[in-house]
């Protein structure tokens, strides 16, 4: 799972590094301050509402397909133009009823669930600069989510309760308001994939659905430059 | 003990026989049966008859010659785990492990040689018992598992009932007890044991029970003493809903046979009472329906037998009474196709009643198909249900064929001895069936006297499933087509990949439908 998981940040990494002099050359003339200037690390904190894939799984057992998501994370600017590092985490976490599923039609039986997302998404991205809105930073990123995925259930044996994780990919995009020095407040949309960690069996069998990923829409919260 | 026994049986034998004399001369010829006393005596409970030789396959067409668990998901307790210090620990090293947790040691409890260590609420007890292994003066840590019992019957004799375990059935009662009283079961048979009354019965004519056998005399008129099950209910409690009786035509199905009294038993036996056996819905009420004619019924000369238009009489009734599961333990190898039946069944479905038919027992004598059960393909939320001895393999008896949808446990002798039947509660069979016995020894029968009697037969299948969906009704699934659809995907493929012949869909498997899909698993 490592394996991978460091294919895919090399894959963005190389991927966000042409992006990176091709944005510079447009928007902002070589400073030289850029390849002198530390690397700056921030944090903050996330809060904001995932429309699920795999929704008509979702809906039958939790009964609905979206819902709050909160978390936080680290970025870290790197010394190259607009270039920033980003590791954050959030979770998801929701009751419903197991269920049995005939044509496509839910019947709950009653038994508590339990489902709970917890990801952990490295990416990288660029922040965009403009001299006439300087506290205006739109940003975008791509990289990797790994997705823990946590089921379990009353009457269930650990055997027969769900903990895997899952890789998957990103994307990001998003702006963000330099309130104070040390302190902005942003929107992002966050597109994540998380492609066979469903379906094997389950109602998400019932409905052919496979994804773990979603569509989220996030506020933030950043402390730091 | 037994000698009083002796005699308080040949008193009342005496006294009976004095009734007998005595009602003779002011018989009504025109009435066959008549209720004597709207009492009876007590049931005698004669105990488990394991010491007889195995009967055969039995089935309604031979009876008659003619938590929320918590919310919460942990299986521990939090704010503590279990600790094991090595024998060498220090005490030093002992609070120095006690501290790295900021945990308090918990006085040790007589007979424990391991220490309750108490640690903040808010530590994941997995992670500290982790934690603590790791320490070099640690034999073991474990958080607290909290363990519950196994929903195992406290019914002495359920030790005797392999056909339980055998389909997980002490899970699924973890996850359903019994079902209750809101869900209803009919049971179309030869009656039931359910109520204490004296009634007097004509026998007018001898009779033979085969060809070239004994002529067994008239014995006049009988006053026979009923009593209901202890294992079933007391006579006149809630437990039993609409009775009704289509072979004599009244509110009086009582059972002159012990068929339909052992059907009823796998369906919904008193359990966890400690007493006798258990059954599968142990809380529902029972709607005895009697469709079909035992020996003593043809005896007596009730006026009705169980033709399929009785049948179908007796299923649009329980329909009709609030029935939510219609048992049907008996049909017919012979003949052709039952249209009336099968109707009626689907009036049934269509009324949210779940129907179950014996798929019959006659593989080892030709394989003929049950005609009431044939129509089990064609009509969602009616099974036709195969039988299994206690290898879990397709029984002897029990017929095969393409109607064929479920197996569930009926019993195998042949591979099981007498224990490898079906154990419940009926009537005594030394007391019922006196015409089994020696001529000179041919008396009237009793329906008072109770034991627990293996039997073996789709008969003894069909009712598992019928308790299986009275579970099911209970948990949620109220469409008839839904439960049989559940009762098919959750089943346990047997023989034959995909469904067969013998197990139909595979045999039943009541955890796993109970509890269900959840979102991955």
């Amino acid at each position: 799972m490592i394996a991978p998981l460091m294919r895919c940040l090399t894959v963005v990494m190389l991927c966000a590094s042409p992006c990176t002099s091709q944005v510079s050359a447009q928007t902002q003339p070589p400073h030289p301050a850029h390849t002198s200037r530390p690397i700056q690390v921030g944090g903050y904190a996330t809060a904001g509402h995932i429309n699920l894939a795999s929704a008509q799984s979702f809906d039958a057992i939790l009964g609905t397909s979206s819902g709050l998501i909160f978390g936080g994370g680290l970025r870290a600017g790197l010394p190259f133009g607009g270039l920033f590092l980003d590791a954050g985490a959030w979770r998801y976490a929701k009751r419903g009823e197991r269920a049995f599923v005939l044509n496509g039609t839910v019947y709950s039986l009653n038994i508590p669930v339990e489902v709970t997302m917890t990801p952990l998404e490295l990416s990288a991205g660029w922040r965009f600069r403009f001299r006439r809105l300087p506290r205006f930073v739109p940003y975008v990123a791509a990289g990797v989510t790994v997705m823990k995925y946590v089921e379990r259930s009353d009457f269930s044996t650990p055997a027969e309760d769900v903990d895997e994780q899952f890789v998957g990919r990103l994307f990001v995009g998003g702006a963000e308001i330099r309130l104070m020095r040390w302190l902005g407040a942003g929107t992002e949309v966050v597109w994540s994939s998380v492609r066979n960690a469903l379906g094997d069996a389950g109602v998400s069998r019932a409905f052919d659905e496979t994804g773990l990923g979603g569509t989220s829409f996030r506020f933030k919260i950043t402390a730091g430059r | 003990m037994s000698s009083f026994a002796a005699r308080a049986c040949a008193a009342l034998a005496l006294a009976a026989g004095l009734i007998t004399v005595s009602v003779h001369g002011q018989l009504n010829h025109a009435a066959a049966r008549t209720m004597v006393q709207e009492i009876g005596l007590p049931a005698i409970d004669r105990g488990v008859r394991n010491q007889d030789a195995p009967r055969d396959a039995r089935s309604g067409a031979n009876a008659a010659p003619a938590r929320l668990g918590s919310t919460e998901h942990r299986p521990y307790l939090r704010g503590s785990v279990i600790v094991k210090f090595k024998d060498q620990a220090t005490r030093a090293g002992i609070d120095a492990a006690a501290s790295q947790l900021s945990g308090d040691l918990v006085t040790r409890a007589p007979h424990a040689n391991f220490d309750i260590l108490d640690i903040p609420a808010d530590l994941d007890p997995e992670a500290a018992a982790a934690a603590m292994r790791a320490r070099a003066n640690v034999e073991y840590a474990q958080p607290r598992y909290v363990n519950h019992a196994m929903a195992r019957p406290n019914d002495p004799l359920y030790g005797n009932q392999w056909n339980f375990p055998a389909i997980d059935m002490e899970r699924a009662w973890d996850i359903q007890p019994g079902a209750s009283s809101d869900i209803v079961v009919a049971v179309l048979d030869t009656g039931m044991a359910f109520r204490s009354i004296t009634m007097r019965y004509l026998a007018r004519v001898p009779f033979q029970l085969e060809a070239g056998g004994p002529v067994y005399p008239a014995l006049g008129p009988v006053v026979m003493p009923f009593a209901a099950a202890p294992e079933l209910g007391a006579s006149g409690s809630p437990r039993f809903v609409a009775p009704r009786d289509f072979i004599w035509n009244d509110e009086l199905p009582l059972d002159l046979d012990g068929h339909g009294t052992h059907v009823a038993g796998t369906i919904g036996q008193l359990t966890n009472n400690n007493s006798g056996t258990a059954g599968m819905a142990y809380n529902v009420r029972l709607m005895p329906v009697k469709v079909i004619r035992g020996i003593w019924d043809a005896v007596f000369g009730s006026p009705f037998e169980g033709t399929d238009d009785v049948v179908a009489l007796g299923i649009r009734y329980a329909a009709d009474h609030g029935a939510n599961v219609i048992n049907l333990s008996l049909g017919r190898e012979t003949g052709g196709p039952a249209p009336v039946v099968a109707d009626a069944i689907r009036y049934a479905v269509s009324r949210g009643c779940f129907v179950v038919a014996a798929s019959g027992n006659t593989r080892a004598g030709g394989n003929a198909p049950n005609r009431l059960a044939q129509a089990a393909p064609e009509i969602d939320g009616f099974v036709a249900v195969g039988a299994v001895g206690r290898t879990l393999n397709p029984a002897f008896y029990s017929t095969t064929g393409p109607f064929v949808e479920l197996a569930a446990p009926g019993g195998d002798q042949l591979e099981g001895g007498l224990a490898g039947g079906i154990l419940q509660q009926t009537l005594d069979f030394d007391l019922i069936e006196t015409y089994l016995r020696p001529l000179s020894q041919f008396a009237p029968p009793r329906a008072d006297v109770f034991a627990h009697e293996y039997l073996q037969g789709t008969s003894m299948a069909a009712p598992h499933v019928s308790g299986f969906a009275a579970l099911l009704m209970q948990q949620g699934l109220t469409n008839p087509a839904v439960i049989e659809a559940a009762m098919k995907a959750f089943a346990t493929d047997r023989g034959a990949p995909g469904r067969d012949n013998a197990f139909g869909f595979g045999l039943i498997n009541p955890r796993a439908t109970l509890r269900g899909m959840g979102l991955a698993r």
